[in-house]
């Protein structure tokens, strides 16, 4: 028995030690361009709003965290809409359906995209929801932050900073 | 051969940009020291000329363009050298990309796929998913942006591969939004023979006026 679970048991932690990472974007890198179909209809392309701030958020209906921070990322996004701030929430959820419902009945004041086979996600190397990315005016991921606490603005004085760098 | 040809252009090309920017870094320096030069000897002359005589004042004014034109000029021959170490560098990365275009894409094997749009008005395209022998090679989304810029006359290239010599199908499949706002969905399809040259393909939308529908189809550039 032990002769026959042994080689299992080490195949195992070779494995988990040796287990093919996937190539997650890290800051600094050039944010991996996408395009998602917009619940509003149409489709966004990242790479259309180079010389823009913008901030992805990746949430999902069923978190209320992602719920509360879609609120402030809205008062957000108005605040500072014409400094060249861009919002992109992107839906993982894997029912569509709930994520439309609920784009319909927030007409937030940004897109709310769907990435249903969750490559967008797996791009950028989203490990948690709600996790925010910002992206300077030259496509660079400057920022990453997962998880989100209703008194954590740190994200804000960041969008301010990049808001100020010029292209 | 041809790929070889372009391979020695390239570091050509390179070396020349190379030389430019060494010739950049080396550069830049001299023409900063000349102006300090002068303007640390001028307060010198300037203290001595009054006490010497009042044609002095002219003496100390007729060095002074001399002095400006110095800078100038630097500053022009440094623009000119900026320029063409641009210039240098656009044509190298042209260089590159017909290279790299030759070396993955090969003539013999090159089947590439373009698609246009005509007018537009019974159709707005959302998305296009290309198969060749029942295989999806691509599957694109359009943004507003990019169907504007079909319907001004652009023509894109959607897909570029290899493919062996022979009878192939392609597949096109179309969405978007039809005539009345409705969610559309055509296909389009044709069988073509790859031989020994680079195949072309053009997926064409455009209006059909007479039924108000919009009509796709697929043009075998010989």
């Amino acid at each position: 028995m032990i002769r026959r679970i042994g080689p299992l048991c080490v195949g195992a932690v070779l494995f988990t030690l040796f287990r093919p990472t996937l190539a997650a974007t890290a800051i600094g890198d050039l944010a991996p361009d996408f395009t998602l179909p917009a619940a509003s209809g149409g489709n966004v392309r990242l790479s259309e709003h180079r010389g823009d701030v913008v901030l992805l958020t990746f949430w999902s209906s069923h978190c209320a965290v992602c719920l509360a921070q879609l609120e402030a990322l809205s008062q957000l996004q108005t605040t500072y809409r014409s400094a060249g701030l861009v919002t992109l929430a992107i839906s993982v959820d894997d029912d569509m359906k709930s994520a439309t419902q609920f784009a319909k009945s927030h007409p937030e004041r940004f897109p709310v995209l769907f990435d249903r086979l969750k490559e967008v996600g797996r791009a950028y190397g989203i490990e948690a929801i709600p996790t925010t990315v910002l992206i300077d005016r030259r496509g660079h991921v400057r920022y990453v932050q997962s998880d989100y606490h209703g008194t954590d603005n740190s994200y804000v004085a960041r969008v301010r900073a990049l808001l100020d760098d010029p292209l | 051969m041809t790929s070889a040809r372009f391979f020695r252009r390239t570091v050509a090309t390179l070396t020349v940009a190379l030389c430019l920017t060494c010739q950049l870094a080396s550069g830049a320096e001299p023409p900063a020291t000349p102006p300090a030069a002068p303007a640390a000897a001028a307060p010198a002359s300037a203290a001595t000329v009054p006490a010497a005589a009042p044609a002095g004042a002219g003496a100390v004014a007729t060095p002074a363009p001399a002095v400006s034109a110095g800078p100038d000029t630097s500053t022009r021959a440094l623009d000119e050298q900026i320029q063409d170490l641009k210039q240098s560098v656009v044509d190298l990365n042209r260089d590159l990309f017909v290279l790299e275009e030759e070396l993955l894409f090969p003539a013999n094997t090159q089947v590439a796929v373009f698609l246009s749009m005509d007018v537009g008005e019974f159709f707005a395209l959302d998305s296009v998913t290309l198969k060749i022998d029942n295989h999806e090679v691509s599957n694109y989304l359009y943004t507003p942006r990019e169907v504007a810029a079909l319907v001004k006359g652009g023509v894109q290239r959607l897909y570029v591969g290899n493919l062996k010599a022979g009878n192939h199908e392609l597949v096109a499949l179309f969405s978007g939004k039809g005539p009345n706002d409705r969610d559309y969905s055509r296909g389009a399809s044709t069988k073509f023979e790859k031989g020994v040259g680079a195949k072309y393909l053009e997926l064409r939308i455009s209006d059909r006026v007479r039924s108000q529908q919009p009509e796709f189809e697929i043009k075998d550039w010989e």
